[in-house]
């Protein structure tokens, strides 16, 4: 198992896509940090607490880069047909996908390691610019929980990509889901959403939301694993037995 | 270096000795029974097409066998399904007696060229053969000596987006040959290949087999394989027409085309 692991990250670290959103992650969460330092002085009925908080909770933002470089991982491989090459070295199947899964992790963590301590400088000077406080309780929770939920959609974009497997679909429905569908259905139905992965990624990174009431931390991180664990069985039962011709 | 020169020297780790002239080395015998292939009964239908029909035949060490067929006779099929890429319908395909899936470790028991082989465009060619190598544990050196065995060394660094269809076909081969295995199956190997190209994958081809290995080739160019086969298995329509021995200065193309007809 160690050298398939090893063997994933030769492939990652080659790769120019890989190196590309890698650097992208930081700058995006950095990015996204101005928004809501932009916010701090609107209405609403969210606390000055909640709002120093969902600052940091930007370091979340990276969760788009990992998921696409799980779903890279993987579907890339059917897209490029070196899955045969994978296959003839390793013809159990399921240790190639989770090997991927243990790389991914780490490629994953190590976007999430980057993104949150440039989210965290960046939000501190920005708030202390505009004469906000720069920090509130549970900021160090929020980071924490920002770095696992980006780090476990790396998890579910190698899940995606496995059962998928076709590269443009699968970066498609995942970008469509994750980044429209999934917040519609929040904003509509937010029993529902709270409950769909990026309400539960939402609640392990500590994000407070005006319309939407989150689950505690401790459920959203479970319930994210779960989706993870179900797009790699669905893969495993449907789509990796296929024939590959 | 010429990879004919390296292939012949003597190798410790096929046991039997070839020394001076190139002669038939007898392999010991777990060494023959761990290459053998066995196609039993084999079936595969895709919806309502029969690929392949009920096939047995077994592909024996120490010769190279040529595995002909017109286009969509199942070879392409058979062999994926020996490779367990494939799953049979009906039937079984082992190497050494074990499925391919079985294998403990694939990459040195069969070493695969498949047709159109394909590659990572943005990734190098040292690049491709150093993850396949990580992945199954092999030595490091193994991927320049691959590199070296089909002369690529010189590329070895280029991406494989720029590399033409003959240096993709040798990048495979050196895949193939990444855990220096004791059978080779390839499919339309010679595609291509330049006519330099073909004549070393001839030569080459015939001394894997010279040193007991075992060598299965599917191809249409049959005045090639002519030159260098000593079996002939001919499918057409998934099912067995022929298969013997190729006796020297029988007409392949003529046994070809009646058995296909």
């Amino acid at each position: 198992m160690k050298d398939l692991i090893r063997a994933e990250l030769v492939r990652a670290r080659a790769s120019r896509t890989v190196r590309i959103l890698v650097v992208l992650a930081p700058v995006t969460c950095v990015l996204w940090a101005v928004l809501p330092v932009a916010l701090m002085g609107a209405d609403g009925p969210l606390s000055v607490d909640d709002r120093v908080r969902n600052v940091y909770a930007m370091a979340q933002q990276a969760y788009v880069f990992t998921l696409l470089l799980g779903i890279l991982g993987t579907a890339g491989e059917f897209r490029h047909q070196t899955i045969t090459w994978r296959f003839l070295v390793t013809p159990d199947r399921g240790r190639v996908v989770n090997a991927k899964l243990a790389a991914y992790g780490i490629v994953g963590l190590v976007v999430a390691a980057v993104s949150a301590p440039a989210t965290l400088a960046a939000g501190a000077l920005l708030l202390h610019l505009g004469g906000h406080p720069v920090t509130a309780p549970g900021v160090p929770a929020v980071l924490l929980g920002a770095v696992l939920a980006v780090t476990g959609y790396g998890l579910l974009g190698v899940g995606l990509g496995a059962l998928i497997r076709n590269q443009t679909a699968a970066v498609a429905v995942a970008l469509i889901w994750f980044m429209y569908a999934d917040y519609l259905l929040t904003m509509l139905l937010p029993g529902l959403g709270r409950r769909l992965p990026t309400g539960a990624a939402r609640a392990l990174a500590g994000m407070s939301m005006e319309n939407a009431e989150l689950l505690p931390a401790w459920a959203g991180g479970p319930l994210f694993a779960a989706y993870v664990l179900a797009a790699v069985l669905a893969a495993r039962l449907i789509t990796l037995r296929r024939d590959v011709t | 270096m010429d990879p004919w020169v390296e292939i012949v020297l003597p190798r410790p780790d096929i046991g039997g000795s070839v020394h001076g002239p190139v002669n038939r080395a007898r392999p010991p015998r777990h060494r023959r029974s761990m290459s053998v292939i066995t196609v039993t009964r084999l079936g595969k239908s895709f919806g309502r097409v029969r690929a392949v029909d009920d096939l047995s035949f077994s592909v024996e060490p120490g010769a190279v066998t040529a595995f002909l067929g017109p286009n969509g006779a199942g070879k392409t099929t058979t062999l994926r399904m020996i490779l367990g890429l494939v799953t049979p319908t009906s039937g079984s395909a082992t190497v050494g007696g074990r499925p391919y899936r079985d294998l403990t470790d694939p990459l040195t028991a069969v070493g695969a060229v498949l047709e159109a082989a394909a590659f990572h465009p943005g990734l190098t060619a040292r690049t491709h053969l150093e993850i396949l190598r990580t992945a199954a544990g092999l030595a490091p050196e193994r991927v320049d000596h691959v590199l070296d065995q089909v002369d690529l060394t010189g590329a070895a660094d280029r991406r494989v987006g720029g590399f033409s269809l003959g240096m993709r076909q040798r990048l495979a081969l050196a895949t193939a040959l990444l855990g220096d295995p004791a059978v080779l199956i390839l499919d339309e190997p010679a595609n291509g290949l330049d006519p330099a190209g073909v004549h070393w994958l001839r030569g080459f081809l015939r001394a894997y087999a010279l040193q007991g290995r075992t060598v299965l080739v599917s191809t249409h160019a049959l005045a090639e394989i002519r030159q260098i086969a000593d079996h002939v298995i001919i499918i057409s329509g998934g099912r067995m027409v022929f298969t013997g021995p190729l006796a020297a200065g029988s007409d392949l193309e003529e046994l070809y085309l009646e058995v296909t007809r």
